[in-house]
């Protein structure tokens, strides 16, 4: 009797429990858009299913939860947000004066009501690497965040995303100066993981020797071809898990990297010109379609956003760029959201639109890269963070004042 | 053997006879393209251009032409006039701005072209084969643009060393200057501040529109009663208001340039009749010059309240594409960066649209011209195809 009267009440606390968490669960329901997961073959006319800021079924035929929020999305795109694997927009001061800071992290830095974030969400963005410029020697930690959110804390996915390393010498100083000052850097962290069992490191060290160890990344910025080779030596010499971030002069260097196997993130510059100082010759150099020949897989950053930036300040426009010389369109895509994500090892939380992932999303109003095509409602986290509809900014941008 | 001779000779000449002939045939083609937007009317869908000798000869849905005419079916291109840049600095050598002085309406761009500037190249690769090139803004007046294409031989490409007149209705001409707190020196100059710009351009249109002594008076005389273009640099409400109230004053019609307030007096503008050339136009954030509000759609606020507009500052192509993304109807987008601009510096009768008569100056799309995923496939200056690129790749190192 004892027994099956606590037999019940297990039970019903069971029944409790699951009628509890259901009810607490938020659960969204993505419906009739075609769907570009980035993992597959599109679905026409499928459902995204989310509960609790992950996805938990992608599908033709899917059964809405009754209490889900509906999203109708027939008629649009619905692709996974996008993914900016380098930048410092999102700072309040892209360097420290020092050049020489590792134990510094952006986190400290990341001021989430600068108008970047805005312009991410409106634009797709929906993932974003923030890491130190290329104005240093050892720049600080990077870390990739969330672009929804009003304190940083509560947007970070990768807190200790990589140590920024810029090959570009300061100043007035020299390549020589400049990559023996690194290297006596890199061997200090060396020694002290190797005499890890000594005790704790110095906290000051700490980011580099977990980077040396190859326990977080680096992001290596080349500013032109002849720094490819010593990044590449770094990378070898000191077991550096390295992420290549390349200037536009790099190109020179395309097959070298082709060979060492690694994606790049290319310079925010994607066609420019150039003038043969013998010669005076002039050529076009298309970066993307050297990259893509050289078989170099990449991403791209964004230009700063200034007076002149024309386009090439969205994420989107760059893939768009890439398509106009001759990448396919579905390669630009993935260009902008599973390949970034892999970049920066945050794959199994975002970057497609699979069962387990974050629910990061964003629909568009039709076919990507259009020229009319709009975001309509970016999804963060499995929350609406933006919606066309209530963009006051953009009915300014468009309308104007009193019109 | 004299006649062997002969023989030889004759038949060497006939030979050659034949390939000059030919290649002087090989000069007028017949293009057929999907699409040809002759921007005279609508687009013609499929469309034919028959260039000879650099000249467009005939444009239409299908034109008759001789029979050993060299065809050449360009499958689903869009075909479309060069694109035209109404105001642009590229190829000025050896600076746009004369610092000694602030009235300097004699001085011409067309004596400094550095006819190899790369920046040519670069606005050629984007479909631009003619630009104004314009002096500066330092400036009250500034001097004297001249329109050139963007590419062909040196003597060929100047189509008008005597193109608009510039003055700068804008705070740029009194930026950097500084009172006299020193003795005289050529350095020190008027203006300090706007209220100078206005007076000194004012004075400069009394004395020349009352035949006073004035540096080149009589040319800023004709230039108000209309010989040439009037262009005034005035992004500002309060400098467009100026130079509506100057033109009112001294009975000229003006070009405003920049303009990236105008959308805010539209019919204003639409009234007076003045049209706006717009640009460069940015997604970017921030203000835009002299602190202006960054508006995105300028373009399609202008247009609906009738102004007419072109694009320029270089970009055209991208700019076109963003006005139109922006709200500029599709047919205005494309006008703003071909007929337009070529009205507004008078060289309609030979560039701006496809018309027998009119400079064989085209650019063939791989598609609609207004995707931003479209390339270009090649652009022609006079009949001649420059920047050819291989499908949807880069261009070939070429030297022009």
């Amino acid at each position: 009797m004892k027994k099956t009267t606590f037999r019940l009440m297990l039970r019903g606390a069971c029944f409790l429990l699951w009628v509890g968490s259901s009810l607490g669960a938020q659960e969204l329901a993505i419906k009739g858009g075609r769907i570009l997961t980035m993992a597959g073959e599109p679905i026409d006319g499928g459902t995204v299913l989310i509960r609790d800021g992950k996805i938990t079924a992608v599908g033709e035929k899917l059964d809405i939860p009754i209490d889900a929020m509906v999203i109708d999305a027939t008629g649009k795109t619905i692709m996974p947000g996008f993914v900016e694997s380098h930048s410092s927009a999102a700072m309040s001061q892209s360097n420290e004066t020092n050049p020489n800071v590792p134990y510094l992290t952006v986190m400290d830095s990341i001021d989430p009501m600068r108008a970047y974030f805005h312009d991410a969400r409106s634009n797709g963005v929906t993932t974003v690497a923030v890491v130190p410029g290329n104005a240093t020697m050892i720049g600080g930690q990077g870390a990739v965040i969330k672009t929804g959110g009003t304190f940083v804390e509560d947007m970070v996915l990768m807190r200790n995303a990589g140590v920024k390393i810029s090959l570009k010498p300061l100043n007035e100083a020299s390549r020589m100066g400049h990559l023996a000052a690194l290297r006596l850097e890199l061997d200090q962290a060396k020694k002290l993981l190797d005499d890890e069992d000594d005790g704790p490191p110095d906290p000051k060290k700490e980011a580099l020797v977990s980077m040396v160890g190859g326990k977080i990344p680096a992001f290596i910025y080349c500013e032109s071809a002849m720094d490819v080779a010593p990044a590449l030596q770094l990378a070898a010499d000191y077991d550096l898990k390295s992420i290549l971030v390349l200037g536009r002069k790099c190109y020179l260097a395309a097959s070298e990297i082709a060979e060492s196997g690694q994606p790049v993130i290319l310079d925010s510059t994607l066609v420019f010109w150039e003038t043969d100082p013998r010669t005076g010759s002039d050529k076009k150099i298309v970066l993307t379609k050297i990259f893509q020949e050289a078989g170099v897989p990449f991403t791209f950053q964004v230009a700063a956003s200034t007076t002149s930036t024309l386009g090439n300040n969205f994420l989107w426009y760059q893939a768009a760029c890439a398509v106009k010389y001759g990448m396919p369109v579905q390669k630009a895509l993935e260009a902008i959201t599973l390949l970034p994500a892999r970049i920066l090892g945050v794959d199994k939380f975002v970057g497609s639109l699979e069962p387990g992932k974050d629910a990061d999303i964003v629909i568009l109003t039709g076919d990507p890269l259009l020229l009319d095509t709009w975001v309509e409602t970016t999804i963060v986290g499995g929350k609406v963070v933006y919606e066309r509809g209530k963009d006051r900014k953009l009915k300014r941008l468009l309308n104007g004042v009193n019109q | 053997m004299k006649l062997a001779f002969s023989i030889f000779w004759g038949a060497l000449f006939a030979v050659l006879a034949f390939f000059w002939t030919d290649s002087s045939q090989a000069r007028s083609i017949l293009y057929k393209a999907a699409i040809v937007h002759t921007m005279t009317g609508n687009p013609l869908q499929p469309g034919e251009v028959f260039v000879q000798d650099g000249k467009i000869v005939a444009v239409g849905k299908s034109v008759v032409v001789p029979s050993d005419t060299k065809v050449v079916d360009l499958g689903d291109v869009t075909l479309l006039p060069g694109f035209i840049d109404a105001y642009s600095q590229v190829g000025l050598a050896g600076g746009s701005d004369e610092s000694t002085r602030e009235v300097t309406p004699g001085f011409s761009t067309a004596n400094v072209i550095d006819w190899k500037d790369v920046n040519f190249r670069e606005a050629l690769a984007e479909g631009t084969t003619t630009l104004a090139a314009s002096p500066g803004t330092q400036n009250v007046i500034a001097g004297i643009s001249c329109v050139i294409k963007t590419a062909g031989t040196a003597s060929m490409r100047m189509i008008q060393s005597d193109g608009a007149l510039l003055l700068s209705l804008c705070s740029d001409p009194a930026q950097g200057n500084r009172s006299r707190s020193r003795p005289d020196s050529i350095y020190i100059r008027q203006p300090t501040n706007r209220m100078g710009v206005v007076w000194i351009l004012r004075s400069a249109f009394d004395h020349a529109s009352r035949n006073l002594p004035f540096e080149s008076g009589a040319m800023i005389r004709e230039s108000l009663q209309g010989k040439r273009p009037v262009f005034s640099v005035s992004r500002t409400t309060y400098d467009l208001n100026s130079l509506l109230a100057l033109g009112e004053e001294f009975s000229f019609s003006p070009v405003a340039v920049g303009g990236h307030e105008a959308y805010k007096m539209a019919p204003r503008l639409s009234k007076a009749k003045v049209p706006v050339i717009l640009g460069p136009l940015s997604t970017g954030g921030g203000q835009g010059p002299e602190e202006t509000e960054p508006i995105w759609n300028q373009a399609g606020i202008l247009s609906r309240a009738g102004v007419e507009l072109a694009l320029a500052g270089g970009n055209l192509l991208t700019q076109a594409r963003f006005a139109h993304r922006f709200g500029l109807t599709r047919e205005l987008a494309l006008k703003a960066v071909t007929r337009q601009p070529a009205e507004l510096l008078r060289v309609a009768d030979r560039i701006g649209s496809l018309a027998p008569g009119l400079d064989a100056d085209l650019v063939a799309f791989d598609g609609d011209p207004l995707e931003f995923t479209t390339a270009i496939r090649w652009v022609m200056v006079d009949g001649i195809i420059y920047e050819q690129q291989e499908e949807g790749g880069s261009n070939e190192e070429n030297d022009l």
